[in-house]
């Protein structure tokens, strides 16, 4: 069976993310930019996961939590908020609204899907590797990612090509020279 | 409730270095060094990548605000090529695909770093009794510019080296209190 998670996130880059996060499995991932459109997103595929963003314009990701929790027919999607805010009495505060999980940005990859697998039972697609750590580079629907304003809602994109994009020495977490003080 | 901390210029410095850091290496895989502080820019070049004698390159400045208790608002400077090398090395995009894609996918991917690294930022502000909340994320692109501050508001200015790029924070705190 194929699970359905939806991404609530004004970042189109975050959106990518979460896609390339869930790529292995089967699951189908649906996206919105803000917190009405989730609402509608919600209502209408009644997903088995949410990851729901704070800050984003036209509603917040607070103020959809407690719409969605009012919502009797909404309001037993679980949830996993994905934000930046992460300041204790936010945090706590949002908690009790009542979420399954939450990750502050910045994230692993690795630590976002490990959370979603205990939330969801997802089934990885036939003939695809053991996740890692450092996520591969992925083909981007590079025509849909110039804007934060979502896409049409699909299946998780294809498994990515080997990554030919990064530079020799940026990403290998070695110390910086110290040019002053 | 938190005790509420002063925000003095050494608290300022840990909590921009931590959240940098942080979301550099965790999104990035890339470490991140902090080699200059300022107070002030009164004398500093400005805008302040490549700045000398050969003069400014363009740069994109990704800027979130917090508000609340305490109010203020962050930008951070990067030149267009790094710009570029860090959202290549976010999305695992080519140069060619960058080339496709266009400017808008780099503003959006400097624009969430900017909002992590901000969050992590204003969270240290939470946490340490001055509650606020983040702004949704804005781009700013630009050769040859100028940001002021106001009287009332204190101003720290941070040099990061990353890789051998260069990263600049500009930071602007204004205290309701």
């Amino acid at each position: 069976m194929s699970h359905k998670i939806l991404t609530v996130d004004d970042s189109r880059t975050v959106r990518v993310l979460v896609q390339r996060t869930f790529k292995a499995y089967e699951c189908q991932i649906f996206e919105a930019a803000n917190g009405v459109e989730g609402l509608a997103m919600a209502a209408k595929e009644l997903p088995d996961l949410i990851l729901l963003d704070v800050t984003m314009p036209v509603m917040d990701g607070v103020e959809m939590l407690s719409k969605l929790k009012s919502d009797p027919d909404l309001k037993n999607i679980r949830v996993m908020m994905l934000t930046a805010e992460g300041s204790r009495e936010n945090v706590l505060k949002i908690a009790k609204l009542g979420i399954r999980d939450y990750l502050v940005k910045p994230f692993k990859e690795k630590s976002l899907l490990e959370k979603a697998l205990k939330i969801v039972e997802l089934t990885r697609k036939p003939g695809e590797p053991e996740p890692v750590a450092k996520p591969s580079a992925m083909k981007l629907p590079i025509a849909s990612i110039g804007s934060r304003a979502p896409q049409a809602a699909g299946p998780a994109p294809e498994p990515p090509p080997a990554p030919g994009g990064a530079d020799q020495n940026f990403g290998k977490a070695q110390p910086a020279q110290l040019t002053g003080t | 409730m938190s005790v509420q901390l002063p925000i003095t210029e050494a608290l300022v410095r840990e909590y921009i270095d931590h959240s940098i850091s942080d979301v550099f290496q965790t999104m990035l895989t890339t470490m991140t060094v902090l080699v200059k502080g300022t107070a002030q820019a009164a004398d500093e070049p400005w805008p302040p990548l490549h700045a000398g004698k050969e003069g400014a390159k363009p740069h994109i400045v990704g800027t979130v605000g917090f508000t609340g208790d305490i109010n203020g608002v962050v930008y951070l400077y990067l030149d267009v090529d790094f710009a570029r090398k860090c959202t290549r090395q976010l999305l695992g995009m080519t140069e060619a695909q960058l080339d496709e894609a266009g400017d808008e996918v780099v503003n959006d991917a400097i624009a969430e770093l900017t909002n992590m690294s901000v969050g992590g930022f204003k969270n240290h502000l939470c946490d340490a009794g001055h509650p606020c909340l983040l702004t949704i994320p804005s781009i700013v692109r630009g050769t040859n510019f100028c940001v002021e501050t106001t009287s009332a508001a204190q101003r720290h200015i941070f040099h990061f080296d990353c890789s051998g790029q260069h990263l600049v924070a500009d930071i602007h705190i204004k205290d309701t209190d």
